[in-house]
C-alpha cells in the first residue's frame, strides 16, 4: 500500500473517529446543560454562556482533524 | 447543453491564475474568480485580483460596516430612531454581554471585542452572498485575527498586573513551598497554553467557516449535476436547508471567538475587586 492510498483511508477516518469522541462530548455537556436549566431556569444565561464555551473547546478538536485533512488532501490526488 | 457543460467544469475545475502549491477551489466562483475567468484572463491585474481576493472582500465588509456606523450615528438622537434605533440595540446586547463575563471593569474592552464579533459575523455571512466570498475562510484571516487578540491580551496582562505579576501569573501564583518547587512545571506549561490560544482560535474559525463552504460548494455541485437527467431549465437548490445551517455556524463562530477572547481578558485581569 502506497502512502497515497494510506492517507485516502486514514483521513476520513480520522475526522470520523474525532467526530465521535466530539459527539459523545458534546451530548453529556449540553444534556448536563439542559438538566441545569430545567432545575434552575433562572441562571439560563449563565449556563447557557458557560455551555457555548465548553461546546467550542470540544469541538475544536474534530475541526483539527478536519484542518489536518485540508492540509494532506492534496498528496491524494493521482 | 454547451452552457450547462461550461458551468459543471468551471464548477468542478480549478482558478485559472492557481498559482503552483496552492490548494484545490473549496468555494463557489465568486466575483473575483469570474472576473478574471472572463476579463482579465492572464493579465497582471487579474493576478493582482487573484493574489488580494481576501484582501478586496474584508475591505468591502469594512466599508460596509464603517458606512452603516456613520450613517446610523450621523444625527445622533437622545430617543433613537430608525437605523440609530437597531444599531444601539446590537451595541448594548454586546455590551450587556461582555460586562457580564469579565466584570463591570470589562466595559473598556468592549469597542475591541464588539468590533470583532460585528466583523467575523458579517465576513462569515458574506460566503452565503452570490459573488462574495467569505474572507474568514482563509487561515490568514483568521490568524490575523487572532495575533490580535494574542497580543491585546499579552499586553492588557502586563498592564494591569506589572512585569512581576505577568511572571507570577505564568508560573502559577505560588505561594507556599510546595508550589514554588511546582513552578519549573508550570511555567512552561503556562507558557506553552498562552501560545495555543492564538492558534486554536485561528484554526476553529477557519475549520469552520471553510466546512461549510465546502458543503455548500459540494451540493450546488450536485443540483447542477441533477440538471443532466432532469432536463429541468434552472438547477435544483439542493444547497437551501445548509444555507440555513450556515447562517446559524457564523453567529455561533462569530460569538465563540468573541467569547473566548472575552474569556481570555477575564483571566488575566485581576480578580476580587468587584464590589458585591
Amino acid at each position: 500500500m502506497d502512502y497515497q492510498t494510506a492517507l485516502a483511508f486514514a483521513l476520513p477516518l480520522g475526522v470520523a473517529f474525532a467526530a465521535i469522541g466530539s459527539g459523545l462530548g458534546l451530548g453529556r455537556a449540553v444534556g448536563s446543560a439542559m438538566e441545569a436549566i430545567g432545575r434552575q431556569p433562572e441562571a439560563y444565561a449563565k449556563i447557557q454562556t458557560a455551555m457555548i464555551i465548553g461546546a467550542a473547546l470540544i469541538e475544536a478538536l474534530t475541526i483539527y482533524a478536519l484542518v489536518t485533512v485540508f492540509l494532506l488532501q492534496g498528496k491524494i490526488g493521482s | 447543453m454547451q452552457s450547462l457543460n461550461h458551468i459543471v467544469t468551471f464548477l468542478s475545475s480549478e482558478p485559472a491564475h492557481n498559482g503552483g502549491g496552492e490548494e484545490a477551489q473549496h468555494e463557489l466562483p465568486n466575483l473575483v474568480t469570474i472576473l478574471n475567468e472572463y476579463v482579465f484572463g492572464g493579465t497582471s491585474v487579474g493576478e493582482f485580483l487573484h493574489h488580494w481576493e481576501n484582501a478586496i472582500f474584508s475591505l468591502a465588509i469594512v466599508i460596509i460596516l464603517v458606512v452603516v456606523a456613520r450613517f446610523a450615528y450621523r444625527n445622533p438622537q437622545l430617543v433613537p430612531r430608525g437605523l440609530q434605533n437597531g444599531v444601539e440595540l446590537i451595541i448594548e446586547a454586546l455590551e450587556s454581554f461582555i460586562v457580564g463575563v469579565i466584570g463591570p471593569h470589562g466595559r473598556k474592552f468592549v469597542p475591541f471585542l464588539g468590533t470583532l464579533f460585528l466583523y467575523i459575523f458579517c465576513s462569515n455571512l458574506a460566503g452565503l452572498i452570490p459573488l462574495m466570498k467569505a474572507p474568514t475562510a482563509n487561515v490568514n484571516q483568521t490568524i490575523a485575527l487572532a495575533l490580535c487578540v494574542f497580543f491585546y491580551v499579552q499586553f492588557t496582562a502586563v498592564k494591569e498586573n506589572g512585569i512581576v505579576g505577568f511572571v507570577k501569573h505564568l508560573m502559577g501564583e505560588p505561594r507556599s513551598a510546595i508550589q514554588w518547587a511546582f513552578v519549573p512545571l508550570m511555567l512552561p506549561i503556562h507558557i506553552i497554553g498562552e501560545f495555543a490560544k492564538p492558534l486554536s482560535l485561528s484554526v476553529r474559525l477557519f475549520g469552520n467557516v471553510t466546512g461549510e463552504d465546502i458543503l455548500i460548494l459540494i451540493f450546488v455541485g450536485l443540483g447542477v449535476a441533477v440538471l443532466s437527467f432532469t432536463h429541468l431549465p434552472i438547477g435544483i437548490p439542493l444547497q437551501l436547508p445548509f444555507i440555513f445551517l450556515a447562517i446559524l455556524t457564523s453567529f455561533i463562530q462569530a460569538l465563540v471567538f468573541m467569547l473566548l477572547s472575552t474569556v481570555y481578558f477575564a483571566m488575566i485581569l485581576p480578580h476580587g475587586e468587584e464590589d458585591h
